[in-house]
């Protein structure tokens, strides 16, 4: 019913001859005009551009999925929600309404877990700088602590000796799984023994309690064989453990890093065709799990810490076209507002990008870039799109993860982010930065005032 | 000051066996009611001294000769020896000669009845009733013909005389409960009849019934007419209905019936009898009630269906409270099985078909289901559902559902396309395994060339078995599972139940105890929580102590874990009260309680009926209550009158898991135990509740209970194991 069809400026295309197929490829996907129902115009027109999107629908879909997945493949799963893939308190509380765990990495976002109501024994306390103020914390509110290194254990035994407490503790362990480069610099090495030493230590000291082993072999991992081998080398432990001091583990802590997908740059074939789906996942977990031989009522828990694949497709970011540029060898370039200060995962991935408007059948091989006015600012080195005028807008997919505790605030200030809810209704759960905000931290010594 | 306290204890233990030993005269265990008696046989004092004599004399010789304690206590033994003795004070007139001879006669009687208590219990299962004193009186009567100065003796009763106004029939009735302890009177009667009424409305009902029904049969039946026999009838007739109707067999319309025909029978051979022993010196006394419930119970001991006129091999106390009880055991635990089998997977499955299916479980098969995977929109598939892998279910493990022993595996029948079925090989890849008595499990339908299980391989349950595939006649992935009575693919399915899962009913999570998945439903098996078991796995030498509080009252317990000769778990607390333990892998329950109703304990009894050990938000379930264990049921005591018929009141607890309260790291168990009537009473009801606390550590922290009539109780551990 358009009154006016819409102006789309010339281009010139470079025919190659002897590759055509008689069908012919789209070499874009279709127009997005719509996430999850609500309309792209909509959304920019009451909270601007750029903008972070966040579905509740898909963050739930995915939690429950993978439950799923995982308690059909072995009794006893808990899942905890990974802070640093995404903090912010709505996608948080979403998680933990779907009875996630919290896993932290620092006091911050342990404090941040514990403001958003959860208790201290449903929080998992890893990486290798907790303070010992945040390990007093910690031990007092019995979180489970996964210790990262012999010192960190040698402050816990000394703050338990001198503060008169007991405290419920894990290690993290490395290994050779089989992928390279090797993860060791986090946890003990199991394969120098650093690891047995660590659980014999902790097992003979009378204030500490060693309730489970936690192991992390890597992020977007792309290979399930790894994780059998790692749940079966913790099984492994966990059996030695049982038959050498009669203790059963309450859990086994596989981690997380399953891909999610979003393709790598350098990856020929993308993601959907080369990554494992999670049932192949579960399916190597379990199966390492089950060379345990415990006691059905033995088994110990299995604590799955999975962030990306849970939230990276229930992330879009809407931007806007700045400007079109021709570069010196005559390649096309497009300015948009979205650049790398919000979207760090860009220095990662070929994000999906899509027209979020109707557009012509041409393409058009170009770069983009963000709006800083710095050389690394590159959102994409080609990609092809069909033509695009100012005030275009773009959805760039899977950003769930990282993007929105990796951002900075760098040369602009950071955009809105929205939820839009499972009965359809928008939620503004982060609002866009204002310079009183960013100002607000900062002391201007008297003399350098220029009022 | 010890020999003081055990002083103490063997003078109580010496008053209680002898209230007991009255007690037992009229079936009861209750003390106050022996107190009644005795008070009773006192009425005409020389007979009520006789009958003291009796009882001291029988359960000093059963003190002296290490006759077992308890038993010396409940006044098994006590008894026959009353009544021998106030049969000996009210046959004879009491002289220097008589007090020598009868002490010695008490002491045969006890003989007697430790023989023939014996006898019948090893012979026949039977108790030996009043058959010892019968046959020591007899002795002693024919023993004394041999001296001619003997005087025989009638009694009277001045103060009858002020019921001298009281319908012949009336008084009979009367007298004849009285004649029970040889004391036909109708004072003693009324008093009688108040006891049992308090005792026992069910008996009360029975004596009146019983009483009348013989008084009209006597009429119509026997052509000799006098007092004596009528009230000699009257209590063999009252005595035959206590015992048949509500003390030996349950109160139900059924023994109601036996009780009128055993009526009949009474006076036919109270008729009998009476001819027989005619010309001889010897009374008719309590044979025909003797003779017609030995009879009658041991010819019911070789019915081939045993499920009505249940005789009563335990009976805690009053006939309303062993019906309370058998009821309640029924209702609870007469569906468990000697197998406690778990769903064979992990995870919620759905049953997509169940028993009496719609597609293929009938006729012989009907015992079965299939189970699958559905997602929130209860698809069973992602995509389009045209390829295997599409189907959650597919390749997921399937587990044994109880130990066992693998006794046939078929694992190398391709995985069907979707919407293709094998019709040649029908039940596809399987895996029978027998778990012993008979009992087989088949999971059929799995995955190709995957099942890495052979013959005799042994699994335990919840070992991995095979996965979940699309073998045999299965159009898409399921797994099929019957339990079956032989090792044969494809046999006949044989109906067991699920001993412990879950069930999801819309948002509501229930749990079930051996029963059978719903065709529809969504299923899980129960997984163990470490800090609830922890707190209910109460091992023998447990010690707990506990601050209490009854509204203002306050006071300290002291529980300890024991264990019985029957190898049953128990809690008793320093007031020598229990509560009974059963244990299976998943769930706790209390089996049943004896003691007062003010103990931590009886709350705690209450609160902890039944436990699933496993943590779910809102995780809900019921049980049944025994109407005597709970309080504030004065109503309870109207309606026993008609107990035989119908139990008018039913007492069901619905328990949850609460949502963990964020602040402290405890777990909750609400439970709200509700009384409603039925029928007439519908309008009836009354309600309790109360809640157990549960810390991270896996204690008992506290519980409060809040009883019909607003009294609250509370109790806080203080010590777990001495710490």
């Amino acid at each position: 019913m358009d009154t006016k069809k819409r102006y789309e400026r010339p281009v010139i295309t470079k025919h190659y001859s002897g590759f055509m197929n008689k069908i012919g490829t789209s070499s874009f996907s279709k127009p997005k005009k719509d996430i999850d129902g609500v309309a792209v115009t909509d959304l920019v027109e009451k909270f601007g551009s750029p903008l972070f999107v966040i579905s509740e629908k898909k963050i739930r879909q995915n939690q429950r999925n993978a439950v799923r997945i995982f308690k059909t493949r072995y009794p006893k799963v808990q899942f905890a929600w990974s802070y640093k893939t995404n903090y912010l308190n709505a996608v948080c509380s979403v998680f933990h309404q779907e009875n996630s765990w919290a896993e932290v990495v620092s006091e911050f976002e342990y404090d941040k877990a514990r403001k958003l109501g959860i208790k201290g024994e449903n929080i998992i306390f890893n990486g290798p700088d907790k303070s010992r103020n945040a390990l007093l914390k910690a031990i007092k509110e019995k979180a489970k602590i996964h210790i990262d290194h012999f010192d960190e254990l040698y402050e816990i035994i000394e703050l338990c000796d001198t503060e008169k407490l007991k405290a419920k503790v894990a290690i993290r362990i490395n290994m050779d799984v089989g992928v390279y480069p090797k993860w060791d610099r986090f946890g003990f090495n199991y394969e120098n023994g650093e690891s047995w030493q660590a659980i014999k230590r902790i097992i003979t000291n009378k204030d500490l309690e060693l309730i489970g082993l936690h192991t992390h072999i890597g992020t977007y991992m792309m290979s399930t064989e790894a994780y059998r081998l790692a749940a079966s080398k913790l099984a492994g432990l966990a059996r030695s453990i049982k038959e050498q001091f009669d203790i059963v583990l309450e859990y086994i802590d596989l981690g997380g890093g399953f891909a999610s997908h979003n393709t790598l740059l350098g990856q020929y074939l993308p993601a959907e065709e080369v990554i494992p789906s999670i049932e192949q996942f579960a399916d190597a977990i379990s199966s390492g799990l089950f060379e345990l031989n415990f006691k059905n009522d033995e088994l110990p828990l299995l604590i799955l810490e999975t962030g990306r694949a849970l939230i990276d497709d229930a992330g879009f970011l809407i931007s806007s076209v700045l400007a079109n540029k021709r570069l010196s060898d005559g390649k096309k370039a497009l300015i948009i507002d979205a650049g790398v200060n919000i979207l760090f995962t860009g220095f990662w991935y070929k994000h999906k990008i899509t027209p979020a408007q109707d557009c012509g059948l041409h393409t058009e091989e170009s770069a983009i870039f963000g709006p800083l006015c710095m050389n690394i600012d590159v959102v994409r080195e080609s990609i092809t799109l069909p033509l695009l005028k100012k005030g275009d807008k773009l959805i760039i997919e899977y950003v769930g993860a990282y993007d929105m505790t990796q951002w900075m605030q760098f040369i602009t200030l950071r955009p809105n982010v929205v939820m839009i809810m499972e009965d359809g209704s928008v939620e503004l759960i982060r609002k866009s930065e204002t310079l009183d905000y960013i100002s607000e931290m900062e002391l201007l010594p008297l003399k350098l005032s220029l009022k | 000051m010890k020999l003081q306290t055990l002083l103490n204890e063997s003078i109580l233990m010496f008053i209680d066996s002898i209230l007991y030993s009255y007690a037992q005269i009229f079936f009861s265990n209750r003390r106050w009611l022996g107190a009644i008696i005795l008070f009773v046989t006192l009425l005409f004092p020389t007979v009520g001294l006789m009958g003291l004599l009796g009882v001291i004399i029988a359960n000093i010789t059963a003190a002296i000769l290490k006759f077992d304690q308890s038993k010396i206590k409940s006044g098994f033994y006590g008894f026959n020896g009353i009544l021998f003795g106030v049969a000996a004070g009210y046959y004879y007139e009491l002289s220097f000669f008589m007090l020598m001879l009868i002490p010695v006669f008490l002491i045969i009687t006890f003989f007697i009845s430790a023989v023939l208590e014996h006898y019948l219990a090893v012979a026949f299962n039977l108790p030996g009733l009043s058959l010892p004193f019968i046959f020591s009186l007899y002795i002693f009567i024919i023993f004394l013909t041999n001296y001619s100065n003997i005087q025989v003796h009638h009694l009277n009763f001045p103060y009858d005389n002020i019921f001298a106004s009281l319908p012949i029939f009336i008084k009979n009735y009367f007298k004849s409960l009285a004649l029970i302890v040889f004391q036909p009177s109708v004072f003693a009667g009324i008093l009688l009849s108040i006891g049992i009424l308090i005792f026992s409305r069910v008996l009360f009902v029975l004596s009146i019934v019983s009483y009348s029904l013989s008084a009209i049969l006597l009429t119509l039946i026997l052509p000799v007419q006098a007092e004596q026999l009528a009230i000699l009838v009257g209590f063999n007739a009252i005595l035959t209905a206590f015992a048949l109707g509500g003390v030996l067999i349950l109160p139900s319309p059924k023994s109601f019936l036996l009780v009128l025909i055993s009526t009949l029978i009474v006076v036919i051979f109270a008729g009998f009898f009476h001819r027989l022993l005619n010309g001889t010196l010897l009374p008719l006394l309590v044979l025909p009630f003797n003779f017609i419930v030995l009879f009658t119970i041991y010819s019911l001991k070789f019915r081939k269906e045993q499920s009505e006129l249940e005789l009563l091999y335990f009976a805690p106390g009053s006939p309303e409270e062993n019906l309370y009880y058998h009821q309640n055991r029924k209702n609870r635990f007469d569906r468990f099985k000697y197998f406690f089998p778990e769903l064979p997977f992990f995870g919620e499955w759905f049953v997509s078909q169940g028993f009496d299916g719609s597609y293929t479980h009938k006729d012989a098969w009907k015992y079965a289901w299939d189970f699958v995977v559905v997602d929130e929109k209860n698809s069973q598939f992602s995509n389009e559902g045209n390829q295997l892998t599409d189907y959650y279910c597919y390749k997921l493990p399937v587990s044994s559902p109880l130990d066992g022993k693998v006794v046939k595996v078929a694992s190398s029948i391709p995985n069907n396309e979707v919407g293709d079925v094998n019709l040649d090989k029908n039940w596809g890849n399987t895996v029978i395994i027998d778990h012993g008595e008979g009992l087989f499990s088949a999971a059929s339908h799995l995955d190709s060339d995957t099942i890495k299980l052979k013959e005799n391989d042994y699994v335990l349950k919840g070992d991995v078995i095979g996965l979940c595939g699309n073998s045999g006649r299965s159009p898409y992935p399921h797994i099929h599972f019957q339990f079956q009575l032989t090792d044969k693919i494809g046999d006949k399915t044989y109906r067991f139940p699920f001993a412990h899962f879950i069930e999801k009913r819309e948002d509501k999570l229930i749990a079930r105890s051996f029963d059978y998945p719903d065709e529809n439903s969504i299923v899980q098996n129960i997984v163990i929580h470490k800090t609830i078991k922890k707190a209910f796995g109460l091992r023998l030498g447990d010690k707990i102590t506990l601050q209490c509080s009854i509204n203002e009252k306050t006071f300290t317990e002291e529980w300890e874990v024991k264990v019985d000769i029957y190898n049953m778990l128990y809690i008793e607390n320093n007031n020598h009260e229990t509560a009974f333990i059963y244990l299976t892998d998943k769930v706790f329950y209390f089996s049943h309680y004896l003691g007062g109703k003010s103990s931590a304990l009886y709350h705690f009894f209450l609160l902890a009926y039944q436990v699933p050990l496993c943590y779910h938000a809102n995780l809900e379930w019921k049980d049944q209550y025994s109407l005597s264990q709970l309080t504030g049921t004065s109503i309870r005591y109207l309606t026993e009158f008609f107990l035989s018929f119908k139990n008018f009141i039913k007492a069901e607890g619905s328990f949850k898991y609460l949502e963990r309260d964020e602040k402290s790291d405890s777990f909750i168990i609400d439970n709200k135990i509700e009384l409603k009537g039925t029928g007439v009473l519908k309008s009836f009801k009354k309600t309790m509740s109360g809640q157990i606390k549960i810390n991270g550590d896996g204690e008992i922290e506290s519980f409060h209970f809040i009883n019909a009539n607003n009294s609250k109780f509370n109790a806080t551990l203080t010590s777990n194991n001495g710490d």
